[in-house]
């Protein structure tokens, strides 16, 4: 995002609607933050701030589109310009969607912390798999400052890594349930968790689809790594 | 520089002339001395062309170095070149001068311990050293004029950022934090020349660490000493309400009398701790006989396992101390420390073996110098992971038979804290189930198996 324009005008409302972007990406990586750390400490007040928050990630992603439609239509931008205003409106999508992933992690913890169960369930394993969520839409947003092809592209090997992660904890929270029945509320609800924290790994994939098609100018949606790789050579 | 319009003049008219006069020679038409004359000015301009290209030449090199002679020139030419030669030397230096500075000033803040990165009016990176990319996870070079609002994406850092007040730091889990390795930095942004402004970023991970530690004390310590002052007043409670027979005081008594004694050897040892912190190193001058030390440490490690084992009716512990110690062997320092730390160590093995276990206490020296003081027991053991906190105050491997054998929690730290101001060291070997080996290794100034010659003199 460094070359210049003939227009320094069009230069600094591509920055403004970047750093907006930003500024949505960090409200929603906080709040992903804070809903794994509400599992893991099973605090309600971590749970009402990620909920509050939400609100704004919902306005933020309104107004920046807002702004999209009016630099497409002051500017008439092309090339990759143009690909980049548009990868910036699917990443809103993409980020608004992880917020409500956070928004539905920190309700099922509430729902477990009311029934006061889960305790005798193993979260830890859940643990890892959010973890490496958290930290891949961190590198996925950090891979679209830099417009890091490289970085977008370890994204996307380690998204398989939590697809795995989540086959592995369904089976065992099945094994949890045939056991004893009485899991089964909460098991469900940790189920959610884990789907939910599935889906942000996906989200994190489908922005760093977006890099590539910013850099590279090929739409790398629903190919095959082989594929991805062989557009980045 | 009338003087030089003169003396150029003269000297195109002198070309002028020479040529007119030669030509003049060769036939005497017009067409003769008009040839001669031009010719003569063409001459005259080669000439000045040759002097052009030299001082230009001289000119372009001068920049890569500045120490070139100039071209051999005379009059105006000369004149021109080193009125050229001094200002832009002078430049040119100044420009090193600066270039060095920079540099210099850059290693300054290359090597400060703290992250330093300089930000613009519109808060993109302009420059950040080392420690600045690790603590962010910045790359260099690449992310240079990248806004930093866009790589440390924190809400909190936004606020603090766009709020402008930048009097107090702002504490911020870092971007490259993992779980494995948390890292928490301070983040403290100055502003300066108008709307430029500089970031600082320092690594707090252990500062709070220790916080955490400080807290985990304080709690511990009230912990320990309510725990003997209610089970006091249940018993003064008790004998005031209730009436007893003789015999029922006579025990409650010593129950009470047993808890007084807990919380008294607390204090106790709490003021060692104290003590040990706060007094100047202890006198190397003193020499105390290996021998005497660990003879009076035999008799009370026997004593404590008698007592030990007496309320439980089992057998006393299985304790070997070595014989063969060298008669002269003598440590430096202060006698009452190093009893204790061998005591600590001694006692610990008594308290967490169980009746009837082994107990071999070894005094060796090595041939590198120095000496070996172990104490190896056939106790349960520790697990690895526990090894490395146990000099901490009251840290409990098992809380749950911490008491029973009357430890206050605090011997290993005393141990820590004399070993420390003896310059000796501390190993630790367990595993759990095959008992463990406490090994201290004190430094070879500090011990000497024969006496000095001085001694023997007298």
């Amino acid at each position: 995002m460094n070359d210049k324009h003939l227009s320094s005008q069009f230069d600094s409302d591509l920055n403004d609607v970047c750093s907006r972007l930003m500024e949505m990406g960090g409200l929603v990586e906080a709040q992903l933050q804070r809903s794994v750390s509400a599992l893991e400490k099973y605090s309600l007040d971590i749970i009402e701030e990620v909920i509050r928050v939400e609100e704004k990630v919902d306005a933020l992603e309104v107004e920046i589109d807002h702004e999209l439609t009016a630099v497409i239509a002051r500017r008439q931008p092309a090339a990759r310009d143009l690909r980049l205003l548009l990868a910036i409106s699917k990443i809103t999508t993409n980020l608004e969607r992880t917020g409500d992933e956070a928004h539905k992690i920190a309700k099922r913890v509430r729902s477990i912390m009311k029934r006061d169960g889960a305790r005798n369930i193993p979260i830890s394993d859940l643990r890892v798999a959010s973890d490496l969520a958290v930290n891949l839409i961190q590198r996925a947003l950090d891979a679209f400052v830099r417009l890091d092809v490289a970085a977008a592209i370890d994204v996307f090997k380690e998204d398989d890594l939590i697809d795995r992660e989540f086959k592995g904890f369904t089976r065992k929270l099945i094994t949890y349930m045939m056991e004893d029945p009485r899991t089964i509320s909460s098991s469900l609800d940790l189920l959610s968790i884990a789907k939910a924290v599935e889906r942000v790994g996906d989200h994190a994939k489908n922005i760093a689809e977006f890099i590539i098609y910013i850099v590279k100018g090929t739409d790398v949606r629903h190919s095959s790594l082989a594929h991805i790789e062989s557009v980045v050579e | 520089m009338s003087f030089f319009l003169i003396l150029r003049l003269s000297a195109l008219l002198l070309w002028l002339g020479a040529g007119a006069l030669i030509f003049c020679s060769v036939g005497e038409s017009a067409f003769c001395v008009w040839f001669g004359a031009s010719l003569g000015i063409v001459c005259w301009f080669l000439i000045d062309y040759r002097a052009i290209v030299a001082t230009l030449r001289w000119l372009y090199r001068l920049q890569e170095d500045p120490q070139l002679a100039p071209p051999p020139l005379r009059g105006f030419w000369l004149e021109l070149i080193v009125s050229f030669q001094r200002p832009l030397r002078q430049q040119i230096r100044r420009a090193k001068e600066a270039e060095n500075n920079l540099k210099n000033l850059q290693a300054a803040l290359q090597a400060s311990p703290n992250g330093v990165i300089v930000l613009d009016e519109k808060n993109c990176i302009e420059w950040f050293n080392q420690t600045a990319s690790r603590h962010l996870g910045l790359k260099p070079i690449r992310d240079i004029a990248q806004p930093i609002p866009h790589l440390l994406r924190s809400p909190e850092f936004s606020d603090y950022l766009n709020n402008r007040d930048f009097d107090k730091p702002l504490e911020l889990q870092s971007p490259a934090s993992t779980p494995a390795r948390p890292l928490k930095l301070s983040i403290q942004v100055c502003a300066y020349a108008s709307d430029r402004r500089l970031m600082l970023t320092e690594d707090i991970t252990l500062q709070q660490q220790t916080e955490i530690m400080r807290r985990d004390f304080v709690a511990n310590a009230s912990h320990e000493i309510r725990t003997p002052l209610t089970v006091l007043i249940g018993f003064i409670e008790t004998l005031q309400t209730l009436p007893q027979d003789e015999s029922q005081q006579k025990y409650y008594l010593a129950m009470m009398e047993r808890q007084a004694k807990r919380m008294q050897s607390l204090v106790s040892d709490l003021l060692t701790l104290s003590r040990l912190e706060n007094s100047p190193p202890p006198d190397f001058q003193t020499w105390n006989s290996v021998r005497v030390l660990l003879d009076h440490c035999e008799t009370d490690a026997r004593v404590l396992s008698q007592t030990l084992t007496q309320n439980m009716d089992a057998l006393p512990h299985k304790i070997s101390f070595p014989a063969d110690i060298p008669a002269n062997a003598a440590l430096a320092g202060s006698e009452k420390e190093l009893f204790s730390l061998f005591t600590n160590l001694v006692f610990n093995a008594v308290r967490y073996t169980p009746p009837g276990g082994n107990i071999e206490i070894s005094w060796t020296s090595p041939p590198k110098g120095g000496a070996l003081f172990s104490v190896k027991d056939s106790g349960q053991g520790i697990p690895a992971e526990h090894i490395p906190r146990l000099t901490e105050r009251f840290y409990r491997v098992d809380r749950s038979r911490s008491h029973e054998t009357g430890g206050t929690g605090l011997g290993l730290s005393i141990v820590k804290h004399i070993l420390i101001r003896h310059n000796a060291t501390l190993s630790i070997e367990s595993a759990p189930g095959h008992g463990a080996c406490f090994t201290v290794q004190f430094p070879a100034r500090h011990y000497r198996a024969t006496s000095p010659d001085v001694d023997s003199a007298l």
